[in-house]
């Protein structure tokens, strides 16, 4: 398969989880979004590697990795304080940033 | 048809539709199963590329810790089966807009830059290859991922501290 | 070049600047009322001395040529644009010597006229008459177009505060706003009319100006269009039809006031600056037929409506439009020379005719010649000299008008307007008839008719009157009289005024009389060559005014009803004021307000309405645009997601 086609799956995936992103109500829902979008760089990353020659890529991939994993910890602990001050881990609740 | 053909065709439909599922479910435990399923596939993606030991780190970490600390974080929100909370019903035009016309955008520009048909050869173990890297020329970054994780589990556990 | 001429000239200039500006600055000077008058007076005494003195210098120097003194005022790259400063030449002088002379009386006669208004209102009596004497004398003594506007609308404001002295009558501050309005009408044109000639010859100074005319080096082309606005300021001014209608009314005014400006300085400041400018007007000679006819048509007009009057000051008023009239109509004949003779005898003769009016006021109580009578035995110094002026007005021989009168008439034939020449004629012949008929009413006779029915307390509307009342009878000074505790019966008590109002009118009578009389020896130097018959007829013209006069209200041989009868649709005109009181009053209303109320509208619903409009469409926006922001981070990626589509498909990845 050439580079086009994993190109492609990732930009369907990423779109995929931008889509996700932005219309999940719940808190958690989107950090499954986010989970999804960065999926599909990281498959972006290691077939531009593989077909570069290059393996770089696939270092960056682990480092992305491993960053996503804090990402989400943290992300869950935000979801679980904001649970907590406000009963609620419905996005349409965190608006206090509202013009 | 080549093994290497079906194989990212399988992978690639059920990444597609675990994806769909996930973003489109109405149970949000569901979506994380479908997630999961989502992760393991984007694994055999890598196998395909031939990024083995990328492929059994996602498996590790993202399959493996990630949907664990997710469905941990669900328990611990007591939102489980029955609440309805995953609506999807949230604008759902709009977003659905923006994401398709980005696809579309994105295949387009994809399909415009001629690109590698076959991948190179391979010279030597990959995996190899990139442990050599990570010791010798990307030693700071792995460190200050240490620290970032340390970071990471610090944080959290502030966060997520009880309350007194 | 300062020479002793223009020293005088300016410190007759700076006398009353420095009174008013002493007065206005000084609240205790000011109220304290009498000491402001003489203070004011004393300046006035010191003015007129400085322009006798400078009068005299001027002539001792020999020159013909007009010196000047002025100083930078608007600068410009090419030399000022504008200065200020005096012009000393014959004309100015010998103006500077009336205006002087009849502030000074007028100030010393109204220290006793008007001895019952509370010491205040005194103070800025004097502070205006102050402030209107200098005004008058910039106009006077201006070396450029530029200063004589400024004093001329100095001098208006002056004019329209003093009419309106007495604010609180209504009658009064309308008079005042009249004034105000129908002069500055005629002042735009004036103001166009400088500019324009600006425009042509690059000057404002008026020896520049004279150079530059005399030696042709004016383009004719649009002068006709300069000199006819300057004649229009002239116009509002000196009260020249159609825009007569306010000299009339500002005798709601004091009678000091109506002396000084009315008759002797602010009305002659057309006649002046026409004068002035004779060289201007020389070169179009179209506006100067136009002047002419004018003059002359206002003459006979004024003289028609004053022969309804029975309100004395009114009759005075349109006697000076008349005689007004006639100045211009000899400046429009192309002899200013004699228009400028004819201004300096009815200056003298008109304020004694006005000084003498407001004594007989002041002791009858009323404005009306219904209410007086038989005054000659009464106050027999006010008879007489009240009488010089009038026959001086007549122009009967010996007396100071008789001279510039036929110099007038001579001109104006000898100019080529034979129907002028008749109109005014006709105009003379009326000036004795109603002049002499409120001499042979106020000062002959048993008179008092009104009073005595009034008296018996029978309301008699019309039984011995000669002619219905005009609308305000005894309006005119009615504060006039309150003040002076004069009420109802005071005929029988009248008596000669104290010194100091007779005082000036005997000065007065005898310089009227010096003239008159110095002319009849050593006749005014003409410019042309009048024909024989002109003398005689002039004379005959104004006995047989007199004649009539006797004949009807003396010795009633004829009957006044009868003559009034006999003209009765043109009385019927003349007492309506041809209606041009009523024009001017349609015209604003159904003109001026409409349009008033129209840009009003505009403004409000338009001009304010486009901006509301704009400012709500502002403040709405703003508030949808707020709803952008609904803090919600989802919609934020939503955003970033869009910027990122609209990005790329901008840079053209895509395409």
């Amino acid at each position: 398969m050439g580079l086009q086609a994993y190109l492609t799956l990732a930009a369907v995936v990423f779109c995929i989880g931008l889509f996700g992103t932005v219309t999940r109500r719940n808190t958690i829902g989107i950090l499954l979004g986010i989970e999804l979008m960065l999926n599909a760089v990281n498959i972006n990353l290691v077939a531009f590697s593989r077909f570069g020659g290059d393996d770089t890529g696939m270092v960056f991939t682990l480092f992305a990795i491993c960053i996503t994993v804090a990402e989400v910890a943290l992300g869950l602990a935000i979801v679980i304080l904001l649970f907590r001050t406000r009963r609620s881990a419905s996005a349409d609740h965190i608006d206090w940033l509202r013009g | 048809m080549t093994l290497e053909i079906v194989a990212f065709w399988a992978f690639a439909v059920i990444l597609v539709g675990a994806g769909l599922a996930v973003v489109l479910g109405k149970n949000l435990f569901h979506s994380v199963l479908f997630l999961a399923l989502a992760l393991i596939a984007t694994a055999g993606i890598f196998l395909t590329l031939d990024a083995e030991f990328i492929a059994a780190v996602q498996v590790l970490l993202y399959a493996g810790g990630v949907i664990t600390l997710v469905v941990f974080g669900i328990v611990v929100t007591e939102r489980l089966v029955g609440e309805k909370l995953s609506h999807v019903s949230r604008h759902v035009a709009a977003g659905g807009l923006v994401a398709a016309a980005l696809a579309i955008l994105l295949l387009r520009g994809i399909s415009h830059v001629p690109l590698a048909t076959t991948k190179p050869g391979l010279a030597g173990d990959l995996t190899r290859q990139m442990g050599t890297s990570l010791l010798t020329r990307f030693t700071l970054p792995f460190e200050l991922l240490a620290v970032l994780l340390l970071i990471g589990l610090l944080g959290a556990s502030y966060f997520a501290r009880p309350e007194d | 070049m300062t020479s002793n001429a223009v020293v005088f000239a300016l410190t007759a200039l700076l006398m009353p600047a420095a009174s008013f500006l002493i007065i206005g600055a000084l609240p205790p000077l000011r109220r304290a009322g009498r000491v402001a008058a003489w203070f004011s007076s004393g300046c006035a005494l010191v003015a007129l001395v400085a322009a006798v003195l400078g009068w005299r210098a001027f002539a001792a120097a020999g020159t013909a040529e007009p010196m000047r003194a002025v100083w930078w005022w608007l600068p410009s790259v090419r030399g000022p644009l504008a200065t200020v400063g005096v012009l000393v030449d014959a004309q100015s002088t010998t103006m500077l010597l009336l205006v002087t002379l009849v502030a000074l009386l007028v100030q010393v006669y109204s220290t006793c006229y008007l001895s019952d208004e509370p010491a205040p209102s005194l103070g800025r009596y004097y502070a205006l008459q102050s402030l209107f004497a200098f005004s008058m004398m910039g106009v006077v003594l201006a070396p450029n177009l530029l200063q004589l506007f400024v004093c001329w609308e100095l001098v208006g404001v002056c004019s329209c505060l003093l009419i309106g002295y007495w604010y609180r009558k209504p009658e009064a501050a309308r008079a005042a706003l009249k004034a105000f309005w129908i002069t500055k009408a005629g002042d735009v044109g004036l103001l166009i009319g400088i500019v324009l000639l600006h425009r042509l010859t690059g000057t404002f100074d008026l020896v520049e100006l004279r150079h530059l005319a005399e030696t042709s080096q004016i383009p004719l082309a649009g002068l006709s269009i300069i000199t006819f606005c300057i004649y229009l300021g002239a116009m509002g001014k000196s009260a020249q039809f159609p825009l007569h209608v306010w000299l009339p009314d500002a005798m709601e005014g004091p009678t000091p006031v109506s002396a000084l400006i009315h008759a002797a300085t602010m009305v002659t400041a057309g006649v002046y600056l026409l004068t002035r400018t004779e060289w201007l007007f020389a070169l179009t000679p179209q506006v100067l037929a136009i002047v002419c006819w004018n003059g002359a048509f206002t003459a006979l007009l004024a003289a028609v409506l004053a022969c309804v009057q029975t309100d004395i000051k009114r009759v005075l008023a349109y006697s000076t439009v008349s005689q007004l009239g006639y100045m211009m109509a000899a400046i429009g004949a192309g002899f200013a020379g004699a228009g400028f003779l004819h201004l300096l005898t009815h200056g003298i003769f008109k304020a004694l005719l006005f000084l003498g009016a407001g004594a007989v006021i002041h002791a009858v109580g009323s404005n009306d010649v219904a209410d007086m009578g038989g005054l000659a035995r009464r106050m027999p110094q006010t008879a007489i000299v009240f009488l010089i002026g009038t026959l001086s007005l007549a122009g009967v021989p010996l007396f100071a008008g008789f001279a510039s009168k036929e110099e007038v008439l001579g001109s104006v034939l000898h100019g080529g307007f034979p129907i002028p020449f008749l109109m005014l004629l006709a105009a003379a012949f009326l000036t004795a008839f109603y002049m002499f008929r409120v001499v042979f009413l106020a000062f002959f006779g048993e008179g008092g008719a009104r009073r005595e029915a009034r008296s018996a307390s029978i309301p008699d509307p019309g039984s011995t009157h000669l002619s219905p009342p005009t609308s305000h009878p005894a309006a005119g000074d009615s504060t006039d009289t309150a003040h002076h505790g004069h009420g109802v019966g005071s005929l029988a008590h009248a008596h000669d005024a104290p010194f100091l109002m007779t005082g000036p009118l005997w000065i007065l009578a005898i310089i009227a009389m010096i003239i008159g009389v110095s002319f009849l020896v050593t006749p005014p130097h003409a410019e042309f060559e009048s024909p024989g018959w002109l003398t005689p007829a002039a004379v005959v013209v104004a006995l047989s005014g007199i004649l009539l006069a006797w004949l009807t209200y003396q010795r009633r041989t004829i009957s006044a009803d009868a003559l009034a009868r006999a003209f009765g649709p043109i009385r019927r005109a003349a007492l309506a004021r041809f209606w041009l009181d009523d024009l001017y009053l349609a015209l604003y209303r159904s003109v001026l307000l409409v349009f008033s109320r129209a840009i009003g509208w505009t403004d409000r619903y338009l001009v304010d309405g486009v901006l509301n409009v704009i400012s709500a469409w502002t403040l709405d926006g703003g508030d949808r645009l707020r709803r952008m922001q609904t803090g919600k981070v989802q919609d934020y990626v939503w955003a970033v997601g869009f910027g990122l589509l609209v990005l790329m498909a901008w840079i053209g990845v895509a395409w």
